[in-house]
């Protein structure tokens, strides 16, 4: 286990920074630099920004650069943004993207589990089909036509709760409620799905043979098992909740990591970018590993060796 | 069960009811008012500035964003005009100007204090341009707005004067012109003034490039001969201190417009004191030192910036509002929801959709529609052909009927030259003069005169005829098979604005011309290169704001070999009349020659005008003291919040014409030390 643990972060290392060489390979054929504007710029100037940047270099003279630096933890200055570096921009914009993250994450296990516990419990009931209907429809509706018709009903008509920006706990309910629908419905199918083929399964007829009772069977045998395909899709989806959501962050102008992410890329921002997807990256991997770590124990057939 | 569910329903019903009953009241109950209007009890103005500022060093960045914050943050010489962005005194006081137009004297207020309150002089003025020039800054800016300033564009492009013994080689010397003035001193005579009176000569800094335009030039290689090379440094600069409060700046050529200028960004203060101390972290919110009306209190990058009226600002007690709180958004349907629910007070230009237009253009009180310093062109790259033949271009532009785009845009008014309507009054004189003695001279009807750029839908299929692509008509419509659309299209940066555009003129030559022109749409940074070194075939679409009230900012666009407007343009005769103009010192005969070199590069054609663009935006009606003005830039303390229901604005369309005396007031015990020393 405890090798299988270390193998698997030695890994995540070469892995992040293959993922950032592809990064900056992709920046580097993509048209048009940071410093281009409307405005053409006397060529002594650019020939300045060029110097300054170590543009003049050869390229891999300049990816050597990079990569040393950031084999160092040390990403740079926003090209954009000057005079702040990547990791304090990161640092400072990654708990928006967080907070919205985890509490849609919570919401929509909250949500997804139960509903497709009992639906499963239930198959083929009026709320079986009820909750199945829903989760189909927050699957198909896009949260950028979900959010709107948020606020137009909760902002406009009820004035309830703000239609935008951060501030306050009211700010946060309908950017997590329409982050949160899409992830609850796809739980809710995985946690039916799950449950419905560990309840056939020969284990739990032993279970209920020796005499258990349908709360101990649920509780003790077939959620562990069930909920398998759930994490699988859980682990990385909190990943990436947690790193930003580019929709909702914008229809909400929530000022959260994936807005800036996107924005790096529009303004050619290098260091910013390769250091956002530096960190996603990691964190997809930590996450992914910690899914596979948890396996085992929700599992006991599964082994690592 | 059954039961249940029915109440369920039943619930279901009456939340449908209930909400839509809401919606009914919210809006009738406040019919005149778009969304939520209530005036805040605290002096605080609400405001989303666009996209989030580069940074708080207002020499380096370009945009209008930031443009807005500055406003708030620094002082320049001079400010916009809260109406037609004509400059007001700001720390200068009072100016006088030359006879030849090309020597500025500034009286600078002697009470005027930095945020950490020390006395702002002239030095720190004759300091911000010497830091704004240098290379190492890297302002995108200080050339193509301060160029004009003497040897600034040679410092900050690293080139060398030319001493032989101690003497500086002079253009005089090489018997070009541009020898020593013999115009009148002009204010108190300074061995600077002495130095800088004569026109030295500037080589490249690099020595094989100097090289190189030596040999090219014998004549000046001749001149030159064994001489030393030194450097042009930060105190050759044309800007001048004559004493703590009086300032010279000396241009390289007569600028008409050079006051103008310096409300820009690039000209305001910027604290020595800071940038020596903290180097580029200066403007972080620790560091800062500013000298506007407000100061930084808060900045939390992408979510708000805040500013707080600054009790050591000279004109304090002129500063109405206590906060502004500046938004840095750019999703226009987020912007109108928070304007709609109450959130903010006002916000930027060409922000209402397009869609929402008709139902905003109702509130009276509320939607500034009013002609702004920018326009939308089509650029063709005449360097390929078949857009290299003058006939093909024109056909294009009587192919397409711009009132109609501009009814189909709903915000915007045709454009049939390259300088806005309606921005520029006394230019728009001096172009009708001229038009109608260009008129007379070729003998042509009024009429035809008048309409010779407009939609002609039959003149230009002709014209297109006669350029060698015969159009067919075909019953209702019609079709040039000849014309090779594999080599053309309409090239645009991705926005659903502009697709609308280039739909809309697609549609427009099929029907008239018979030709369909493929679209190409790419993303802004992409686009760039693509139109700017001319790889696009066909049309290109090119917005440009004027930086400057004057019409130069738009005709100097396709002015010299590597001109902005991405055409492929150059003629000398074009470059020769706007210098002519510029060295024109009565300004009306100024604006004529300009005017008269507008006819002949419409005559030449190098691009198709479109548009004139609206300034699209909203306030509520108790923000008083903010007025549509051409490039919405706000000169914040003349903003206030009105509670008085019956005081605020109403029917805004008049807002220009209409008296506040408060603000009238307040505007005219500012400029009245200029009016004093200008007459």
């Amino acid at each position: 286990m405890l090798s299988f643990i270390i193998r698997r972060l030695l890994i995540i290392i070469p892995m992040a920074l293959l993922v950032v060489t592809l990064t900056w390979g992709l920046i580097r054929i993509a048209p048009g630099n940071f410093y281009s504007g409307e405005k053409k710029l006397p060529a002594a100037v650019e020939a300045n920004i060029r110097k300054k940047y170590g543009l003049d270099l050869p390229w891999w003279q300049q990816y050597g650069m990079m990569m040393s630096n950031i084999v160092r933890g040390d990403f740079g200055d926003s090209v954009k943004y000057q005079g702040q570096s990547v990791n304090e921009i990161i640092k400072r914009h990654l708990p928006y993207s967080a907070t919205i993250g985890l509490l849609g994450y919570l919401l929509a296990l909250a949500i997804g589990l139960t509903a497709g516990t009992i639906a499963a419990l239930k198959q083929n009931s009026a709320f079986d089909y009820g909750s199945m209907s829903l989760a189909m429809l927050g699957l198909s509706v896009p949260n950028f036509v979900l959010g709107p018709i948020l606020v137009l009903i909760f902002g406009f008509w009820l004035y309830w709760f703000p239609p935008a920006r951060w501030g306050g706990i009211e700010s946060l309910v309908l950017p997590v409620c329409t982050l949160a629908a899409i992830y609850a419905a796809y739980i809710a199918r995985l946690t039916r799905a799950g449950m419905l083929e560990v309840m056939r399964s020969d284990f739990i007829r032993t279970a209920r043979a020796k005499g258990l009772s349908e709360k101990t069977v649920l509780f003790r045998h077939a959620i562990r098992g069930g909920l398998i395909p759930v994490i699988s899709f859980t682990g990385p989806a909190l990943a990436a909740l947690l790193a930003g959501t580019v929709v909702v962050e914008k229809v909400f102008a929530i000022p959260g990591l994936g807005n800036i992410f996107i924005q790096s890329v529009l303004n050619r921002d290098e260091p910013l970018t390769l250091g956002i997807v530096a960190f996603l990256s990691i964190l997809i991997m930590v996450f992914n590993l910690i899914v596979d770590i948890s396996y085992g124990f929700l599992d006991p057939r599964i082994r690592y060796e | 069960m059954a039961a249940r569910q029915f109440r369920r329903y039943q619930l279901l019903a009456f939340f449908l009811i209930v909400s839509s009953h809401f919606a009914g009241c919210s809006s009738s109950a406040s019919s005149r008012y778009f969304g939520k209007t209530v005036a805040p009890k605290d002096n605080v103005l609400r405001y989303v500035s666009g996209s989030e500022p580069e940074t708080l060093d207002p020499q380096l960045p370009d945009g209008q964003p930031e443009a807005r914050i500055f406003m708030a943050l620094y002082d320049g010489l001079v400010e916009y005009g809260p109406k037609d962005q004509q400059p007001i005194p700001a720390i200068a006081k009072s100016w006088e100007i030359n006879p030849n137009l090309d020597e500025f004297i500034f009286h600078l207020r002697d009470n005027a204090k930095w945020s950490d309150g020390k006395p702002i002089t002239a030095n720190d003025f004759v300091y911000s341009m010497r830091r704004g020039f240098a290379p190492e800054t890297i302002s995108r800016t200080a050339v193509s707005l301060g160029g004009v300033i003497k040897y600034a564009e040679a410092f900050n492009a690293e080139k060398v004067f030319v001493k032989k013994g101690d003497k500086f080689l002079l253009e005089s010397n090489l018997g070009e012109g541009g020898d020593s003035k013999t115009a009148p001193p002009f204010g108190p005579e300074t061995e600077f003034h002495k130095s800088i009176n004569s026109n030295r000569v500037t080589l490249d800094g690099d020595e094989k490039k100097r090289a190189k335009q030596l040999e090219a030039d014998p004549k000046l290689k001749a001149a030159v001969g064994e001489a030393e090379f030194v450097p042009v440094k930060a105190e050759d600069i044309g800007v001048e201190a004559i004493d703590d409060y009086t300032l010279r700046i000396i241009l390289r050529q007569s600028t008409p417009y050079f006051i103008g200028m310096l409300a820009h960004q690039y000209f305001r203060f910027v604290p020595r004191q800071a940038i020596e101390k903290y180097g580029k972290e200066w403007s972080r919110p620790e560091h800062i030192v500013t000298c506007g009306a407000f100061r930084l209190k808060e900045h939390r990058p992408y979510d708000r910036l805040v500013v707080e009226k600054d009790p050591n600002y000279w004109d304090a007690a002129n500063v109405h509002l206590d906060h502004i709180e500046f938004y840095p958004l750019e999703e226009n349907a987020t912007i109108m929801n928070l304007y709609k629910a109450g959130s903010i007070d006002a916000f930027l230009n060409h922000t209402v959709l397009t869609s929402w237009i008709e139902n905003v253009r109702a509130y009276k009180d509320e939607y500034m529609n009013f002609p702004e310093a920018a326009t939308a062109y089509y650029s063709m790259n005449i360097t390929k052909p078949p857009f290299d033949n003058p006939k093909v271009r024109r056909a294009f532009l009587l192919g397409l009927d711009r009132e109609a785009l501009s009814n189909f845009r709903k915000v915007t008014q045709p454009l049939y030259g390259k300088v806005p309507t309606g921005i520029f009054p006394a230019y728009d004189k001096a172009a009708a003069k001229v038009s109608e003695e260009m008129r007379g001279e070729k003998g042509i009807a009024p009429e035809a005169w008048s309409n010779r750029y407009k939609f002609n839908a039959e003149e230009g299929r002709k014209q297109l005829g006669e350029a060698g692509f015969s159009v067919q008509k075909n019953g209702d419509t019609f079709s040039c098979p000849g014309f090779p659309t594999d080599r053309a299209s309409i090239t645009y940066n991705t926005n659903e604005n502009n697709k609308a555009i280039a739909e809309f003129v697609q549609a427009q030559w099929k029907q008239n011309l018979g030709v369909t022109v493929p679209l190409k749409t790419m993303e802004f940074k992409t686009y760039l290169p693509y139109f700017k070194s001319l790889q696009y075939e066909g049309f290109a679409q090119f917005l440009w704001s004027g930086d400057y009230m004057d019409p130069y900012t738009f005709l100097g666009l396709q002015y010299g070999e590597e001109n902005e407007g991405g055409s492929g343009f150059h003629e000398p005769k074009y470059d020769k009349m706007l210098d002519d103009a510029n060295r024109e010192l009565d300004p009306e005969k100024r604006l004529e020659i300009m005017a008269r070199a507008e006819e002949y590069l419409m005559e030449q054609l190098p691009m198709i005008p479109l548009t004139v663009n609206a300034t699209n935006w909203m306030k509520k009606p108790y923000v008083k003291g903010m007025y549509p003005n051409p490039g919405t830039l706000i000169p914040w303390k003349f903003v206030y919040i009105e509670r008085d229901p019956t005081k605020w604005d109403k029917d805004v369309a008049n807002i220009m014409t209409t008296a506040d005396p408060q603000f009238e007031k307040q505007l005219a015990d500012l400029t009245i030390t200029q009016k004093t020393a200008a007459k």
